[in-house]
């Protein structure tokens, strides 16, 4: 497995095991009556589980599997991959810690910017490869 | 394909079958709107986090010559656990919220996180770099 292919996928698995403490503390807290603010957390909860674990550990999971090139990097260079790592994961930090202070739109959004620029990125090295086996370079 | 794999990937589809079951219901229904949170950890939980638990444990690289697919006996745990406390919060958050449900609902998000918490120490010496 390559090594980008690695932290994405332990990248993803933190954010899993993260997503799920924090929707496991709101189920606990709703049957003891606590009061907390329910909507901004619910939506870190969403954040970190569908971007955080799915969609990062299925870019980690592409990464890997996609037909790499016959000739120069393998599964092309490494730049577009970092990058997605580093945005996808700054992004979610972001959108998370936005989504925790009350009015902090602005933080959300540059974390959501982010993910996109991840995204972005991700697709600039799997379309290359996304190809029957054999063709291209 | 290993027994496991097998087991997450059937619960996996019926899982899906529910959750969309649900959403048709949604659609059609006002009265199942409620459902809501059911249906999302249906599709989002019960299929798809549960379809890469089974194929991760199934194709990801070996742990060792010895257990290449790591310890058997957890991964059934996590199967057990996984499904245990989701169906737990399906049975429960729609039809018990309030009358004395809560307790439930907490135990099925500990069952969740059990599961969440033991596939990462599973599967996590599996995404070494080679």
């Amino acid at each position: 497995m390559p090594v980008w292919s690695m932290r994405l996928q332990r990248s993803a698995l933190i954010h899993l095991v993260m997503g799920a403490t924090l929707g496991a503390w709101l189920l606990a807290a709703g049957s003891t009556g606590l009061t907390l603010p329910y909507d901004r957390l619910m939506a870190a909860h969403g954040e970190l589980l569908l971007v955080g674990w799915l969609l990062q550990f299925t870019m980690g999971v592409a990464y890997w599997m996609l037909p790499k090139h016959a000739a120069g990097d393998s599964r092309g260079p490494a730049g577009p991959i970092a990058a997605a790592w580093l945005l996808l994961n700054g992004g979610v930090l972001l959108a998370v810690v936005g989504q925790t202070i009350d009015g902090a739109t602005g933080i959300v959004a540059a974390g959501r910017l982010a993910e996109a620029g991840a995204l972005a990125a991700f697709a600039a090295n799997a379309w290359p490869r996304i190809k029957p086996f054999g063709a291209g370079r | 394909m290993p027994t496991l794999t097998r087991w997450f990937l059937r619960l996996g589809l019926l899982y899906l079958l529910a959750g969309l079951t649900v959403g048709v219901g949604m659609a059609f229904r006002v009265e199942w709107m409620p459902l809501r949170p059911v249906y999302l950890h249906l599709l989002l939980v019960g299929w798809i986090t549960q379809l890469i638990f089974g194929v991760a444990h199934w194709m990801f690289p070996r742990a060792s010559r010895e257990q290449p697919r790591g310890r058997e006996a957890r991964g059934w745990t996590i199967l057990g656990l996984l499904n245990a406390g989701l169906l737990l919060r399906v049975l429960v958050e729609p039809f018990a919220p309030d009358a004395g449900g809560g307790w439930l609902l907490a135990l099925s998000g500990a069952l969740q996180l059990g599961a969440a918490l033991l596939f990462a120490i599973h599967i996590w010496p599996r995404t070494a770099a080679r």
